[in-house]
């Protein structure tokens, strides 16, 4: 904003160094700056606004506003104030008050190019598509641009999507925009690329194909040159459309021979012969067979076509393209799909993938081609298939141990790739512990060859060999799922290690390290890794929850709380930011990016981890803070949290992270399927709908606080608690139905393949009993709010215990046990317990915050009591049952908590006093002195991060047992 | 055997396995909008046929052109480890190349880290030549200065002396590039 067109205003000159200040950071003079100059200059309304965007800068959000009314109710119509105006609403998340101002505006100044192209941008910031169709007509009527009538064509366009009902869209937006097109196109105005663009995406959206394919075949279309191809593609798109499958057989041929890699046009090819074939299309007797030329129909003449093609190829002296081999395994696929005995005239699909193989083998991407049609294979071939590659790997004499090595980098990467492809058939799953082990061993063996030629890489760069070091870990994890043995963990983290030792920079290596640490409970060295991948923005949406997931049910939970942050950083963002380029396509006439933009700015706000971290990042704060530092109402408040509110879009959740982002070479059958997505999100959906019932229920507890005592209280009193508490009742019978079916997701047990998304926390939720705990806690928080208590024979004293009970007897029973522990000179783990102490503290707070509750309610009621048994010298009448109840359950809850303080420390000493030093690994056959020097620095790591979670979950209890003594009566 | 298409919002959410890489900058959204808004043809994804992305490149065009200097630059240019040495960046430069013949450009532009020596030799097989140092172009996350930068620049068919490519012999601070 420092850059400014008019130097000559005398108002410039003063007012610049305000802008420098601002520009600089330095809001505190730019105050200064302004206010000395609104002394002089009383009605210099721009340093007004200067002065509000310092102070809105500086968090004096209140002042900025109503400094910036001030001015703004004077309309102003300098440039100045204006885009300063702008600058700051934008900065306030105010853009609908940005119309407001040039609306006045353009009343006062109707003639202003300027403030109207502002108006019209105000509307786009807030989505106001008629408006915005109606300013851009204004603007065409002053000033006969054409992107002006186009801005107003566009809005159309958008109201035409967002438009509810999509008759009023297809009936009156689109056929109004194309009208305005035409009109434009008859009297000879078309100008520009974007214009055109505009014009085929009406038609598009109309359902008009053959009016689309007419613009772009036509003179209009000789427009379209920017994008490469871009005619082309359009044509091809709106074939499809029309089913005109001649059309789009000959055009996909033509393309193919132009570029024979390319792979989109050889789907198009081989859907269309397929339709024509189909639909036994026949060519015509004479002349051309269809606008884009020869079409082929028959499958000798699609065999042909691609034979051709890899026989070019074959001819070729430069590297020779993969996708003509390619689209013979295609086209055989389809083939067979078709039950189409023709596909033996290309040849034996075992021998076309052995020469792909010949070609192609020294190539990093050669098993991802190749994986997708190993079903081509019987599974009797498998082996022999193996075999043949096999062969194909020249490898050096073979040493002691068996294994012969490659002399070269292209070696080294046919003999992964063989690898590879044996781990994609399935044949190392086949195979048993014994064969395991020697599968790994040889991994290991050639991991540690192939470290030669990558000597001179540098720390940015892979080392060649990374992806056995890699395989080798798949492995351990295999069997450490299939046996149980915890030292294929361990050795498998060792192996990690070492590999990240010699490829710093290896984001395979990380994410592996930092799945299975957080799968043993650690998360400690999760936090290093994480921030080593140096994932940003997008990223926090895509890979966040292998952080977000962990870190707090781990108990880590300032940790937690800062991966939350990190991704809400960015979302926050989100909303302004694409605001902006919404504006700027306009501008440059992007106009096909507005929805796309709009579609991904929606996709961030719907996104399942947006909500989690919302979600999460409260009940963290709540859980390590209210009643700590800020009462929970206080906490509650500041949180903005309202009971009522759910702002959580459940019915059109994003899952946008990236599940498959750990590399895998595993078989068809154990891979990631659309169906364990939808689990996962079915699962994740019905967690989050737990954890945000609880906050809100914990927000209408501490709302409930809140409340005049029920006795002091008259009418309209009462019935405010009576509608909080029907809130209550409805989240409460909310959160019922959401256990309910979360017992049933649970009851389903289903497995994710383990690179693929962890589960939950829905079920150690479930089995630990803290939400059907915490929900029994508030039914009897309402059953306080209710005031059946009042009265001394009211059954809320025993209510009160039972409710507690789950928690005192078994919740912590089931935290018990050694989380690390060393057997018969074996480490192992049960991270389990540390999420089930998560569990126990998070419900100690619950309890805590019921209790402190009914304390607020039961005082008075005490205190009354007192005063009339003062009265009527009454001595008969003891304390009321309730009373005592109360006394009874904290001291229960006392009782409790010193346990689980006691439990925790215990935990501590032991871990403490473990000595993993101790334990001798077998060095030798299974791992060299290296490799256990990387496994012993792995078990230290788990060690000492379970001590950290351990100390903080000290920490909460010990906080929280202070407040227990605040919760006399 | 590759897609190539016009990248869009959606593949920001799949190009872990391009981004993740050490020398890639994964940046805001707003600097991808911006290119996305502004100069949509010049950002170009390649798929495999299993629908992983297999790297992009991102350009603009800019410069004057009566001083001769209306020219291409490539922003990014990122390929996938398991889709290197297949000539796709190669193949990617190529596109956007003739995207800035089409456009009139004098010549293509682009920066890259003096020890990212992979590159700089494979941008010279390309037909680029170093016209000059930039001095601490990049900087670390820290924001301390962290290396120079080569600005290497192959001349168009406009460009018939090929004057744009003279390499100016001093080094230059970052504040003096336009």
């Amino acid at each position: 904003m420092a850059a400014r067109g008019h130097v000559q205003d005398p108002n410039d000159r003063r007012l610049r160094p305000i802008y420098d200040y601002l520009d600089n950071g330095n809001n505190k003079m730019a105050i200064q700056q302004a206010d000395k100059l609104l002394k002089k200059h009383k009605d210099l309304h721009c340093a007004k606004v200067l002065k509000a965007i310092g102070l809105q800068r500086t968090g004096k959000q209140d002042e900025a506003f109503s400094l910036a009314q001030e001015v703004a109710t004077l309309e102003p119509t300098d440039d100045n104030s204006l885009q300063a105006l702008t600058i700051l609403y934008r900065e306030m998340h105010h853009p609908e008050l940005v119309t407001k101002l040039y609306e006045a505006a353009v009343k006062k100044v109707p003639l202003s190019e300027e403030y109207h192209s502002h108006l019209f941008m105000a509307y786009a910031r807030v989505g106001e598509y008629k408006k915005m169709q109606q300013a851009g007509m204004a603007l065409y009527k002053i000033v006969p641009k054409n992107p002006y009538y186009f801005w107003s064509v566009m809005s159309l366009v958008m109201q035409a999507i967002s438009a509810q009902d999509e008759k009023l869209a297809q009936t009156m937006f689109l056929p109004l925009a194309e009208r305005m097109v035409e009109k434009m196109v008859k009297e000879e105005k078309i100008e520009a690329e974007a214009e055109v663009q505009l014009y085929f995406m009406i038609l598009e959206r109309l359902g008009k194909c053959v009016e689309a394919l007419d613009v772009v075949r036509g003179p209009l279309g000789e427009k379209l040159t920017s994008e490469l191809r871009s005619r082309e593609n359009k044509c091809m798109m709106m074939y499809q459309r029309l089913q005109l499958w001649p059309e789009c057989n000959a055009l996909s041929y033509k393309l193919l021979l132009k570029n024979p890699d390319d792979w989109q046009f050889y789907l198009s090819y081989f859907d269309s012969l397929f339709h024509l074939m189909d639909k036994s299309w026949s060519q015509p007797e004479e002349g051309e067979h269809c606008v884009e030329g020869p079409v082929q129909t028959t499958v000798t003449e699609a065999v042909k076509f691609v034979v051709d093609r890899m026989e070019e190829q074959d001819k070729k002296e430069s590297r020779p393209l993969r996708g003509p081999y390619l689209a013979c395994l295609e086209l055989i696929h389809r083939l067979r799909q078709r039950g189409c005995p023709d596909e033996k005239e290309l040849g034996d699909p075992l021998e076309l993938m052995v020469q792909f193989f010949g070609k192609f083998g020294d190539k990093p991407c050669c098993i991802t081609d190749l994986k997708i049609y190993l079903h081509l294979l019987p599974p009797e071939q498998r082996s022999q298939f193996k075999k043949r590659l096999g062969e194909l790997v020249p490898l050096g004499e073979a040493g002691e141990d068996g294994f012969g090595f490659p002399g070269d980098t292209k070696a080294l990467q046919r003999h992964l790739c063989v690898c590879q492809l044996s781990r994609a058939l399935g044949l190392q799953h086949a195979l048993d512990t014994e064969g395991k082990l020697r599968l790994i061993t040889e991994l290991k063996a050639h991991y540690h060859h192939g470290l030669q030629f990558g000597k001179s890489c540098l720390k940015t760069e892979l080392q060649f060999s990374d992806m056995y070091c890699l395989m080798a870990a798949h492995v351990y994890v295999d069997l450490w799922t299939e046996t149980g043995d915890e030292n294929m963990l361990w050795q498998c983290l060792g192996v990690l290690e070492e590999g990240l030792s010699f490829s710093p920079s290896n984001a395979q290596f990380k994410l592996l390290l930092l799945l299975l640490f957080c799968r043993l409970g650690a998360f400690q060295p999760v936090v290093d890794l994480y921030s080593s991948l140096d994932a940003k923005h997008v990223q926090h949406d895509t890979i966040g929850y292998l952080l977000t997931r962990y870190a707090g049910s781990l108990g880590q939970f300032a940790a937690a709380s800062q991966s939350c942050n990190f991704s809400l950083r960015f979302f926050h963002s989100n909303q302004k930011d694409t605001s902006e380029y919404i504006i700027q396509a306009y501008k440059y006439g992007a106009f096909e990016k507005i929805p796309e933009f709009i579609a991904f700015r929606t996709r961030l706000n719907q996104s399942l981890h947006f909500a989690q971290v919302r979600t999460e990042r409260m009940l963290l704060d709540l859980y390590t803070e209210a009643d700590v530092t800020l009462s929970l109402e206080e906490s509650v408040k500041a949180m903005g949290v309202c009971p009522e509110e759910d702002d959580i879009p459940w019915d059109n959740m994003r899952d946008n992270r990236d599940l498959t982002v750990l590399v895998s070479w595993d078989p068809k059958d154990r891979e990631l399927t659309e169906e364990h997505r939808r689990l996962s999100l079915e699962e994740e959906s019905v967690w989050l709908k737990v954890r945000s019932l609880t906050l809100r229920l914990l927000a209408s507890l501490a709302l409930l606080g809140h409340a005049p005592s029920p006795r002091n209280s008259d009418k309209t009193n009462e019935n405010g608690i009576s509608a909080k508490s029907s809130t209550l009742q409805t989240l409460l019978s909310q959160l019922d139905q959401t256990l309910e079916t979360a017992a049933q997701i649970t009851e389903k047990q289903t497995q994710y393949p383990f690179l693929g998304p962890p589960s939950s926390r829905l079920a150690s939720a479930l089995s630990s009993g803290s939400c059907h705990c915490q929900a029994s806690l508030q039914v009897s928080s309402r059953g306080i709010t209710s005031g059946s208590f009042l009265f001394p024979h009211a059954d809320l004293c025993p209510s009160l215990p039972s409710s507690l009970s789950p928690l005192r007897p078994e919740m912590l029973s089931r935290c018990k046990g050694e989380v690390l522990e060393m057997k018969d000179g074996r480490l192992t783990t049960r991270p389990s317990l540390l999420e089930t102490l998560v569990f126990f503290v998070e419900t100690v707070c619950v309890v805590l915050w019921v209790a402190s509750y009914s304390a607020s309610v039961l005082r008075p009621l005490k205190s009354s009591l007192q005063k009339k048994k003062k009265k009527k010298k009454d001595s008969s009448s003891a304390m009321p049952v309730v009373l005592c109840g109360f006394q009874e359950w904290t001291g229960s809850l006392q009782g409790v908590v010193t346990q689980a303080l006691d439990h925790v420390k215990g935990q501590e000493a032991s871990l403490t006093a473990l000595k993993l030093a101790a334990l001798t690994l077998e060095e030798g056959y299974s791992q060299t002195q290296e490799e256990c020097g990387f496994t012993r620095a792995a078990m230290d790591k788990v060690q000492s991060s379970y001590l950290g979670s351990l100390q903080e979950l000290g920490d909460l209890l010990r906080k929280r047992a202070d407040s227990l003594k605040s919760l006399k009566i | 055997m590759t897609t190539l298409r016009a990248f869009t919002c959606d593949d920001l959410f799949k190009f872990n396995n391009i981004n993740l890489d050490p020398l890639t900058e994964t940046y805001g959204i707003p600097f991808y909008l911006q290119y996305l808004a502004h100069w949509p043809e010049y950002f170009i994804v390649a798929e495999a046929p299993g629908g992983e992305l297999m790297g992009y490149i991102m350009g603009k065009a800019e410069g004057s052109v009566a001083r001769e200097e209306w020219h291409g630059h490539v922003t990014a240019l990122s390929v996938a480890p398991e889709f290197r040495r297949l000539g796709l960046a190669a193949k990617l430069m190529e596109m956007l190349e003739e995207i800035s013949e089409r456009k009139g450009g004098f010549f293509v532009d682009l920066f890259v880290r003096v020890s990212n020596q992979v590159a700089v030799n494979m941008y010279k097989q390309l037909g680029y030549s170093v016209y000059r140092t930039v001095i601490e172009y990049y900087s670390a996350s820290n924001g301390e200065p962290d290396e120079d930068a080569y600005d290497m620049r192959k001349a168009l068919s406009r460009d018939t002396e090929r004057k744009s490519i003279i390499p100016i012999p001093h080094p230059v601070r970052p504040e003096d590039i336009e």
